[in-house]
């Protein structure tokens, strides 16, 4: 298909859903499915009302905070797992229990740990993501070439240049994907916690969604879909612009 | 088939333990260092592994930890299972269909950046606050990751293999049945396996978020009397629940598809 056959597909198939939504919306009404010409609307309304950006604002911020310590601590642990045989029975067992444990089932165990202010939301969102993380460089490196060390050893490269000019950059494409992993994730958990608690923007979703017009409540995902292609998009420039070689590469997790 | 001792490669550090004790010996170090740690703390706020163990074995043989699980399973498997069957189809038209593809892409993409979660004001004013809001949050929480993979799946069945197929005649349901599918047997199991752990988690999420019953119905209450064991005790069984089910499904796949060699760990 060429470029523009395919933006013509797009374009079709995204006007063809707004159409079925908006006929869908007319005769379940604004209190079931507000139809999109309704949300339009009521978008400007909430943009223009300031509340809406304040709130995500604040939230992001904190779950920027979580997902960053998340990074911090995942990548180095996943590289030394993927590296290091020890590591690797040590803490593997932790890891694969960890990441199939619901985010959702922590929220009353952390409330009682860590109180509900920014320490809370920092934990949840930091567990959330930073299995993901260690994962995904985990496998990274478990997979880098030996040959490709060998050539280090022979010019005789220092531990410290081999990790530094060699281990780290073949590792960049499965760093990059698993914090875009974790970033899915972390947003994922800063709603659920925030609508648990009702505070921050998840809880203005739950406060909306008792309202009778369904219109606002959708304008909130709106954004929030918004938020998350942006930031997924941002990474994926991130890792083109830091390691040009970067191809969309997957590990299994 | 055992392989006698002498025989066998010699390792690169022939003083290794098996990988079963060492995974033995890092949960034991694990609940140690926890143990230790939860000493520092209150009991209510993080209890130790021997309370949370306790707590466990008078549960468990009371059967009333066992009891909530299994009501809890019903609403997770009708999600599951009407996931399964919304999104395998789907997920073939998608990744055989290059038009249907690029039609479907930028929407699936729009929706899955949406967290799950933020659906259930929704879910509420459409289901209820019971079984059936249940039931569709569970759906929607593994529909997705099911339909991804299975599109991504059946994009990447090698062409040379469907070719031959054409080659010697083959066409419609019968290229479908005699090459497509076994093709994508290896794909589907991972659809499912990771479909299987969201669902296991959208179980509980679904619980706690809607009216709480059975399991977050539990974790409610020992959270109400500050019972971090029994907290912890229900989180335990999650985590063992989901990694069974996984390594479950992993196994079973080893078994039934001998032929594909695993990559993967």
């Amino acid at each position: 298909m060429t470029r523009r056959s395919r933006l013509l597909h797009q374009a079709l198939a995204i006007v063809a859903v707004l159409i079925g939504w908006e006929i869908l919306g007319r005769q379940m009404g604004d209190a079931l499915l507000s139809p999109p010409s309704l949300v339009a609307r009521e978008y400007v309304a909430l943009v223009a009302d300031g509340t809406m950006l304040s709130e995500l604002a604040g939230s992001l911020r904190q779950m920027v905070a979580g997902f960053g310590l998340a990074c911090v601590v995942g990548m180095p642990l996943g590289i030394a797992m993927g590296r290091s045989r020890l590591w690797d029975v040590m803490v593997h067992p932790w890891v694969s229990m960890c990441v199939v444990t619901s985010v959702a089932a922590l929220v009353p165990l952390f409330l009682l740990l860590f109180g509900s202010g920014f320490q809370f939301r920092l934990a949840i969102v930091f567990m959330a993501s930073v299995w993901y993380i260690v994962l995904t460089a985990y496998h990274g490196a478990r997979g880098v070439s030996s040959r490709v060390l060998e050539v280090g050893r022979a010019f005789a490269a220092s531990p410290f240049q081999q990790f530094w000019k060699i281990l780290l950059p073949a590792l960049y494409p499965y760093l990059i994907t698993g914090a875009r992993i974790g970033l899915v994730h972390a947003i994922r958990a800063m709603v659920v916690a925030e609508m648990y608690v009702i505070v921050g923007y998840g809880g203005l979703i739950h406060k909306t969604g008792l309202q009778t017009s369904t219109a606002p409540l959708l304008g909130l995902l709106f954004t929030l879909m918004l938020v998350s292609l942006l930031a997924n998009q941002t990474l994926r420039w991130f890792g083109r612009w830091l390691a040009p070689w970067y191809n969309e590469r997957s590990a299994t997790v | 088939m055992p392989v006698p001792a002498a025989d066998r490669p010699r390792r690169m550090r022939p003083w290794a333990p098996p990988a079963p004790v060492l995974y033995g010996l890092s949960l034991v170090a694990g609940l140690v260092a926890w143990e230790l740690v939860a000493g520092r703390f209150s009991r209510v706020v993080l209890a130790p592994p021997s309370a949370v163990l306790r707590h466990l074995s008078v549960h468990l043989r009371s059967f009333e930890l066992p009891a909530l699980l299994i009501q809890s399973l019903g609403h997770m498997l009708l999600g599951y299972g009407c996931a399964i069957v919304v999104a395998v189809p789907l997920g073939f038209l998608i990744g055989r269909s290059e038009r249907a593809f690029v039609m479907c892409d930028p929407i699936i993409n729009a929706l899955y950046a949406i967290p799950s979660i933020a659906f259930v004001p929704f879910l509420v004013i459409w289901c209820g606050l019971f079984f059936w809001a249940r039931a569709a949050l569970v759906f929607l929480m593994c529909v997705f990751d099911i339909l991804v993979t299975v599109a991504a799946g059946a994009r990447n069945v090698p062409a040379g293999l469907l070719d031959v197929g054409r080659a010697f005649g083959a066409s419609g349901a019968f290229l479908f049945r005699t090459v497509l599918l076994p093709a994508s047997l290896p794909f589907l199991f991972t659809a499912f396996r990771l479909g299987l752990v969201r669902a296991l988690v959208a179980m509980v999420t679904a619980e706690l978020f809607f009216a709480a019953v059975n399991l977050g119905a539990y974790m409610q209450a020992a959270a109400n009397r500050f019972d971090s064991a029994g907290l912890l005790a229900v989180l335990s069984i999650l985590a063992l629940l989901g990694l069974g089910a996984q390594e479950g499904l992993k196994a079973l796949e080893v078994w039934l598809l001998p032929w594909h060699g695993r990559s993967d760990a």
